[in-house]
């Protein structure tokens, strides 16, 4: 009675494995294809860039006299000060990428005619955002120094 | 030993016919069955049915755009080749290259120009060609796949002319460049990372001249030819170019043959299989009677396309010189700078929002031309130009298309300093 079920069992285990390799190697194959894929991104995105640096040092506090608003274009940042306070603006144009200069009321980006006020807050033309403020910090041999990759809220100024 | 000889001097004789022979397999057709022959046993023609449908051969149902955009993408992939050996990808010397063409290589102006307006014209017509496709309902099933790799290669090929235009580094390249992966910029989460994937930094540079060479150079044309085989291929394999069911065109008139011709025709139109091919076009046993063999009529008139994108090509860069601007300066952009112009309409719309203009609008647009074939799903206007039952279809792809080329006209002659709206009157 029990020798009918035994018969059937070696086939009914044998599909199943066939199945499970065949599942573990398409994972694996899968996997490998999305494993190259994603390294070749990984490789893609430089971790050292050969341009200029982001964080760069501009001069000693003593060259930017209060109510100064000096637009250093190689370096893409304008450094404002006003009494004892001190910022460092974009001027990279937030809309396409141009370099805005400075004007009697904030900033105007020559490409599409965005304005901006001297805060860099968007006050006309096709900009989306406001110029970002960057992470101004004194060096300890005096220096200031500019650090593109850390963004701050406007309005935070360096005390020197 | 003289028959020795003389079967020697008789292969020497015979020895231009023997190459011949061993290169080309069939003599020139004279007969239909050499006809046949001829298309399936050489190489470059064998891309090519035995025969063809005579509706397919009218200029006026394709007017010749997919071949005309193969040829330009050949003509771009020779000229491309030769400009490479002059050219170096560094910004110090690319713009020197650029003056070198001009002053000292030879041809160097010609090469140039013809590469620079067949890469334009490559666009215009890779898009006229997708409008001819639409126009005449030929994405409709079993068509789908191949409209959408055709969605896939004129997204390359745009992809292909914009990274070409930042090789000169002249000022018109720099800002072109800077206002459009700026626009890349504005997508959503990714938008940042692949502006800094492309550029390889975080502005237009030496690391993104050198990517932009690679993908132009590399990436590109091998991602294009491989398309481009499977858009050739899935013509055959979807039976051919799209044309009205046998049941929509008025009956042919019939026809009385003699009796002995008949017979006579029968056993030369007998041809092996090739392989089985789905869809009901292709049909064994019964040949339609509108179709003629490939060679020689569709084999002339695809060198007939050939020797005009070749003549209008030449013709358009023997009069007019591509541009080039003054080298680089980073320090000052032009006012206005201008994205490459077929991009200007995208520049247009993100002048109005950025998000909506740069990436929501056109990742909709793109997202209807995919899904386009899998959403019409009748079988009815196929293969003849505004069939009346494709009305609102037709209405509705115009209306995109006349948008987008009044946004791109708007973009490059009404938009003045400060993209204020200027009349070039």
């Amino acid at each position: 009675m029990g020798a009918a079920p035994k018969a059937i069992e070696p086939a009914e285990t044998q599909v199943p494995r066939r199945q499970f390799l065949m599942w573990l190697s398409s994972v694996g194959v899968v996997g490998s294809a999305l494993a190259a894929i994603f390294s070749t991104f990984v490789f893609m995105k430089p971790r050292a860039t050969y341009g200029q640096p982001n964080r760069f040092r501009i001069g000693r506090p003593e060259e930017f006299p209060t109510g100064a608003r000096i637009a250093i274009d190689t370096k893409r940042v304008c450094i404002v000060r006003d009494g004892d306070k001190l910022a460092a603006i974009s001027t990279t144009c937030t809309h396409l990428g141009c370099i805005v200069a400075p004007s009697a009321t904030g900033f105007h980006c020559p490409c599409h005619g965005s304005q901006f006020d001297v805060d860099g807050n968007v006050t006309g033309g096709p900009a989306p955002k406001a110029l970002p403020w960057y992470l101004v910090t004194i060096t300890p041999s005096g220096e200031l120094e500019v650090d593109k990759d850390t963004e701050i809220q406007m309005g935070t100024y360096l005390s020197v | 030993m003289s028959t020795e000889k003389k079967s020697l001097w008789k292969d020497l004789m015979d020895l231009p016919k023997n190459i011949y022979r061993s290169i080309f397999r069939n003599p020139l057709p004279a007969s239909d069955r050499g006809r046949a022959a001829t298309s399936f046993t050489n190489f470059f023609l064998h891309i090519q049915p035995v025969r063809v449908n005579k509706r397919t051969l009218r200029p006026s149902y394709t007017m010749g755009l997919g071949l005309i955009s193969f040829f330009l993408f050949v003509i771009l992939a020779v000229t491309g080749v030769l400009l490479m050996f002059y050219y170096v990808p560094s910004t110090t010397q690319a713009y020197d290259r650029m003056l070198d063409l001009r002053s000292s290589v030879a041809f160097g102006v010609i090469l140039r120009n013809m590469h620079r307006w067949a890469a334009h014209a490559m666009v215009a017509v890779v898009f006229l060609h997708m409008c001819r496709v639409f126009l005449t309902g030929s994405y409709k099933a079993p068509r789908e796949f191949n409209w959408n790799i055709g969605v896939g290669l004129f997204l390359l090929t745009l992809f292909s002319s914009f990274t070409g235009y930042l090789l000169p580094w002249d000022q018109l390249a720099f800002w072109a460049i800077t206002v459009g992966t700026s626009i890349a910029g504005y997508a959503p989460l990714i938008g940042h990372q692949l502006q800094f994937l492309l550029l390889g930094d975080a502005t237009v540079g030496q690391e993104a001249l050198l990517r932009f060479y690679v993908l132009h150079v590399v990436v590109l044309p091998i991602a294009l030819v491989l398309l481009v085989a499977v858009h050739f291929w899935r013509i055959r394999k979807d039976g051919g170019l799209a044309r009205p069911e046998p049941s929509e065109l008025p009956a042919p008139a019939a026809v009385v043959a003699p009796a002995g011709e008949v017979v006579a025709a029968l056993p030369a139109r007998r041809f092996a299989i090739q392989g089985l091919v789905k869809g009901p076009l292709v049909k064994v046993g019964t040949l339609d009677d509108d179709t003629v063999f490939s060679w020689p009529n569709l084999l002339i008139a695809e060198l007939f396309v050939l020797l005009l994108t070749v003549a209008g090509l030449m013709a358009v860069s023997l009069f007019f010189n591509a541009p080039l601007e003054h080298p680089v300066n980073v320090m000052h952009p032009p006012n206005p700078a201008k994205a490459p112009w077929y991009f200007l309409g995208l520049q247009e719309q993100v002048s109005y929002s950025a998000f909506w203009g740069g990436v929501g609008v056109p990742a909709i647009e793109l997202l209807l031309l995919v899904l386009v074939p899998y959403i019409d799903r009748s079988k009815e206007g196929v293969g003849r130009w505004f069939a009346r039952q494709r009305v609102w279809a037709n209405t509705l792809f115009l209306t995109f298309v006349l948008v987008n080329i009044v946004l791109i006209v708007i973009g490059t002659f009404f938009r003045g300093a400060n993209w204020q709206f200027v009349s070039p009157f």
